[in-house]
């Protein structure tokens, strides 16, 4: 399946894609907030108010990729906690009200579907609508879906996208869970810091698939996902993916890895490319988005770029020199769900 | 290629497994109540299927009483895994092997610990053993890890139909060729959470549910866990079998964040869709498992939906009447049932009903029915942001 437009809201310049031009953002702290754009023309005033963060910012990079198309034929959203702070504030009313009368407003929105189901009212689809909640590999989930589709031939172009915002919410539970950084970094130093932890990210891409096209940025040539692997395990499982794609490892031109500064379980990347890439440049995305559950589709979003050959300027981005053929994603989240997305031209 | 079902479990509030389900079925003898574990005001003021085991009992019959951390939903879904790969035979090494995959589903996860969230969320705890348990794949994770799977994992939320999709989604990866067997289904458990989001939009009951009846005031909530083991026909020759899926039905109703459309639009295209993904006609579907939560707006529209797709309305029934709406694992509760009533070509009702909804005729069954041949069934389910799906189960 082949990846023919695209829109992103993340904590970099990518909206006005200003950031394939060089422009970027240096984040410090804990939490790598989006960039959020004016929403005129995508969404109107009275309900912009009423939506929660995430709804917003999927509506924002799916809207307009979708609004002047009749022929979407299904709508696929990856997202692991969804309206994390319309959860909080309906939360939050429970106990300091004591379980007095409620509005729905924040229960509604706190369901992970209903980013899937604004973007189908809002364009008035009637298609396949789902959302995967499989946390580290919820937007894995969405692909292998998407490619069932379009082999079942019950689609042709799909809306394939993921969100995750950042809240008080999973933010203060995840700092319990000793998730992130005690000492201060800054984007620029976050992978070097050695230190046990990372940082927080959020925002939504969002991607057209179509089963054929002749003009597109990408083509998605594999995907993979292991839980609880050993690193053997982890390591057979690109070899097999590569061999499936008669590939060998000299021909992936480029790896992305998911290295997010925490000194627990970079290793996992460190070991994968020593053994398996040892000749390629190795690039990294968290270091500009921070960290998410479904943060791979950012790492997807960039390799559309980087194989289009649009992508030349991409901050912290190490290119061979010669045009990609192929690009290999590599992300785990904490060690325990990996997930590997091959692209192609 | 051919999907099987060779195993199932079932956890909900008439039974903690599929036989003590199936004698509450035949019996017509309904798990709603007062709830006695739940920590909400409403505990004793509403009507809930509550799984009828505490939380301590479920971890102790699990023998997981020294693990920390799990929560009602995990506990669950434990309990209706078990049974499932236990019912279908199947081995640790085929549990485990790469080409089985799980794919589970939940609403709620682990906010049904609505009290322990709400004090780690805005910092008015240190540490807390449920930290890392509130996530919705939580429950899955901790199957994954604690079985040794190696396949494909995924955890699918879209709200009341999730688990329905989880069917779905394991079919089409059997049916592609990916992956030799499937687990799926979902768990969810009753939550304070749920409970007052479900209130504040003024659709609980003050009785017992009665979906379908004039007189209908709303669903009761449910809990409740069920997985089903399916594989493909390759992998299964001569193995005992409950019965295929063989079909499915996807689509969004674009009207409205919480109420289906008058006009039945999601609801009629998924059933349209299901009925020709399994390559059937409506006037083969000898029974239809309806949503039927009990609520003014679903009853009405679904009702609407069967007289648009189906010459004459097939007997059809809400077994929400029985146990509840449980949420996300509604649609794997209910595909049992399913099953159940193929086996045994047998109906279960929709109880409570005294003056059936204009239209529903002589179909809507009221009564236990017995010697009665099912070999087609349909199963609706319909979600919160639109989400409709129906399955076809077929007996050969």
């Amino acid at each position: 399946m082949y990846i023919t437009a695209l829109k992103t809201i993340s904590p970099q310049p990518t909206y006005d894609e200003s950031f394939f031009e060089g422009n970027h953002i240096v984040h410090s702290g804990n939490k790598y907030r989006v960039t959020e754009p004016d929403y005129t023309g995508i969404i109107n005033p009275g309900l912009l108010r009423r939506m929660g963060k995430s709804i917003r910012i999927g509506i924002g990079a799916g809207i307009p990729l979708i609004r002047n198309r009749k022929d979407i034929d299904a709508i696929i959203i990856a997202s692991s906690e969804g309206g994390q702070e319309e959860s909080i504030k309906f939360l939050n009313q429970i106990l300091d009200y004591n379980e007095g009368p409620l509005t729905p407003t924040n229960f509604i929105q706190s369901n992970p579907n209903a980013l899937a189901g604004t973007l189908a009212l809002m364009s008035q689809n009637n298609c396949y609508n789902i959302t995967h909640v499989h946390k580290g590999n919820a937007f894995e989930c969405s692909l292998t879906d998407a490619s069932l589709l379009i082999e079942e031939g019950k689609a042709k172009t799909i809306l394939v996208g993921n969100v995750e915002e950042i809240s008080d919410y999973n933010f203060n539970i995840e700092v319990l869970a000793g998730k992130y950084k005690e000492k201060e970094t800054s984007s620029e130093n976050l992978l070097l810091s050695g230190t046990p932890g990372t940082v927080c990210g959020e925002g939504s891409c969002m991607f057209i698939l179509e089963a054929s096209s002749k003009d597109y940025f990408a083509r998605i040539g594999g995907i993979e996902q292991i839980t609880f692997p050993t690193e053997e395990e982890l390591h057979d499982l690109v070899r097999n993916m590569l061999a499936k794609n008669n590939l060998n490892p000299t021909d992936i031109d480029a790896i992305i890895l998911g290295y997010n500064g925490d000194s627990r379980t970079d290793f996992w990347y460190n070991n994968l490319s020593r053994r398996i890439f040892p000749g390629q440049p190795v690039n990294t995305y968290k270091n500009l988005v921070g960290e998410f559950p479904s943060s791979i589709a950012f790492a997807v979003y960039l390799g559309a770029w980087v194989i289009s050959g649009k992508g030349s300027r991409v901050t912290g981005i190490t290119l061979p020199g010669k045009p990609i053929r192929n690009l290999l994603i590599y992300n785990h989240y904490y060690g325990e769900q990996h997930g590997l997305i091959l692209m192609s031209t | 290629m051919k999907v099987f079902i060779t195993g199932f479990g079932c956890i909900s509030p008439i039974g903690i497994n599929f036989p003590e389900n199936l004698k509450s079925l035949q019996s017509e003898k309904d798990g709603l109540g007062k709830s006695h574990f739940l920590n909400s005001l409403y505990a004793s003021k509403k009507y809930f299927g509550e799984v009828k085991v505490d939380t301590p009992q479920l971890q102790k019959e699990l023998l997981f009483e020294n693990v920390e951390g799990l929560t009602r939903t995990d506990l669950l879904a434990f309990t209706a895994f078990r049974e499932a790969v236990k019912n279908a035979g199947l081995t640790h090494d085929e549990i485990s092997s790469a080409d089985t995959a799980f794919i589970s589903a939940s609403t709620v996860g682990g906010m049904c610990n609505t009290d322990d969230i709400y004090k780690d969320a805005n910092f008015k705890s240190t540490s807390n053993e449920f930290v890392n348990s509130y996530p919705y794949s939580r429950h899955t994770l901790r199957i994954v890890s604690l079985y040794g799977l190696k396949g494909f994992t995924d955890t699918i939320n879209t709200a009341c139909s999730s688990s329905s999709n989880a069917l779905m989604m394991g079919m089409r990866l059997i049916q592609s060729g990916r992956i030799k067997r499937a687990i799926v289904g979902g768990a969810e458990s009753l939550a304070k959470f749920t409970v007052n989001g479900f209130n504040s939009l003024q659709i609980l009951a003050e009785d017992k549910c009665k979906p379908f009846d004039c007189s209908r005031d709303g669903l009761n909530l449910g809990e409740g866990a069920a997985y089903l083991v399916m594989e493909a026909e390759d992998v299964c020759s001569g193995k005992e079998h409950w019965g295929r899926i063989t079909g499915s039905g996807n689509s969004n109703d674009a009207f409205h964040t919480s109420t289906l459309s008058d006009n039945a639009t999601g609801v009629i295209k998924c059933m349209q869709l299901a009925l020709s993904d399994a390559h059937i006609s409506a006037g083969q579907v000898n029974y239809i498992n309806a949503h039927g939560t009990g609520t003014q707006n679903n009853d009405q529209v679904e009702l609407t939906g069967f007289s648009s797709i189906f010459p004459v309305i097939p007997p059809f029934s809400s077994t929400k009447s029985y146990t509840g709406h449980t949420l996300a694992a509604s649609g794997a509760i209910e595909a049992v049932f399913c099953l159940l009533s193929m086996k045994y070509n047998e109906l279960y009702p929709s109880l409570n009903v005294a003056n059936p909804l204009e239209g529903c005729g002589s179909s809507l069954v009221r009564k236990y029915t017995t010697g009665i041949e099912v070999n087609y069934i349909m199963s609706n389910a319909y979600g919160f942001g639109g989400n409709c799906t129906s399955l076809i189960f077929s007996k050969y």
